[in-house]
């Protein structure tokens, strides 16, 4: 729990929130603001950020009665924060607003050249780094809520299997399974790639 | 084919690199206030009760296993309904053997 050394602690506000003081709650969003974005930043499009940070403070807002204090209250946040992420792309699944990029020569040749370890130096870094996200994103984008998130979590930000239960509150060998086949799906999808490349020329 | 381990690995690097670019807080100030708002329109909370939220919890855990036992006393209740129905068409056909209480006593014919 953290304790400002010229304010008060997070329990005390929590505890003042949940009395009645609803202007309280001001205090643990400017406490917390930028580390909800980046959380969010990191899952959503550019887009849907602003939207979907307020969605998980109004949320950790609603929830704050359920907080027991036994855990950091900026990893009961951040959680929240994970799971309004998670929710968000269930939604976007469902009612298929999210635009499915498409893939162009340039991005089949990005690929080719990582995986052959070449360093691609007859394109600029900048180029190479779009054609990594718009790649990325094109394999992220045919993958389910469930298998996005996990993706998201262990593969690429690096988090344990138990961490990222914890965040998304499913059991570990849901994660552990998840994990592994979403790893299968992605190297799938980029394999499906390479083969319309070969059948193209 | 899979991929190799080696080609797994850079394609890793790859992605987290610019995964990790993704993480900007280049957000407007406009929209705390809009929580605010939106926190303020929701009111003050009210304390949750341990024992109903414990009670929710217990629920949630005992669903399966409610399932699976309304499935074992559907499938047991229908093998009971095909075993008493036979037990029922035995007590009707040993009724009409039976003689009746004016054949018992001789009186008839």
């Amino acid at each position: 729990m953290q304790k400002d050394s010229l304010g008060p602690s997070d329990a005390d506000i929590v505890r003042r929130v949940i009395d009645g003081d609803v202007n309280a709650f001001e205090s643990l969003l400017d406490r917390y603001r930028v580390l909800v974005v980046k959380i969010v930043a990191r899952h959503v499009p550019h887009g849907d950020v602003e939207e979907t940070t307020q969605d998980a403070f109004v949320r950790a807002y609603l929830s704050l009665p359920t907080f027991a204090g036994k855990s950091d209250f900026s990893r009961w946040l951040g959680s929240i924060a994970v799971r309004a992420c998670y929710d968000f792309w269930r939604k976007a699944y469902k009612s298929r607003e999210i635009p499915m990029s498409e893939l162009t020569d340039k991005h089949r040749d990005w690929l080719e050249e990582v995986l052959s370890g070449e360093s691609g130096a007859s394109r600029r870094e900048g180029d190479q780094r779009s054609e990594a996200r718009e790649l990325l994103e094109y394999a992220l984008d045919r993958l389910s809520a469930e298998d996005r998130m996990v993706l998201e979590l262990v593969y690429l930000e690096g988090l344990s299997v138990r961490e990222a239960a914890d965040l998304l509150g499913w059991s570990a060998a849901n994660v552990k399974v998840r994990s592994f086949r979403s790893r299968r799906k992605l190297e799938q999808i980029l394999k499906g790639m390479r083969r319309e490349e070969r059948g193209a020329s | 084919m899979r991929f190799r381990t080696s080609e797994n690995e850079r394609l890793k690097r790859a992605f987290q690199e610019v995964y990790a670019e993704k993480a900007r807080d280049d957000l407007g100030d406009g929209w705390p206030s809009q929580v605010m708002r939106r926190v303020r329109q929701a009111g003050p909370l009210k304390p949750a009760s341990v024992f109903w939220s414990s009670f929710e919890n217990l629920v949630w855990r005992l669903v399966p296993v409610c399932c699976v036992l309304v499935f074992l006393l559907g499938v047991l209740f229908m093998k009971m309904e095909i075993g008493s129905g036979y037990d029922y068409l035995g007590t009707v056909r040993a009724e009409m053997e039976r003689p009746s209480l004016s054949e018992l006593y001789g009186l008839e014919g």
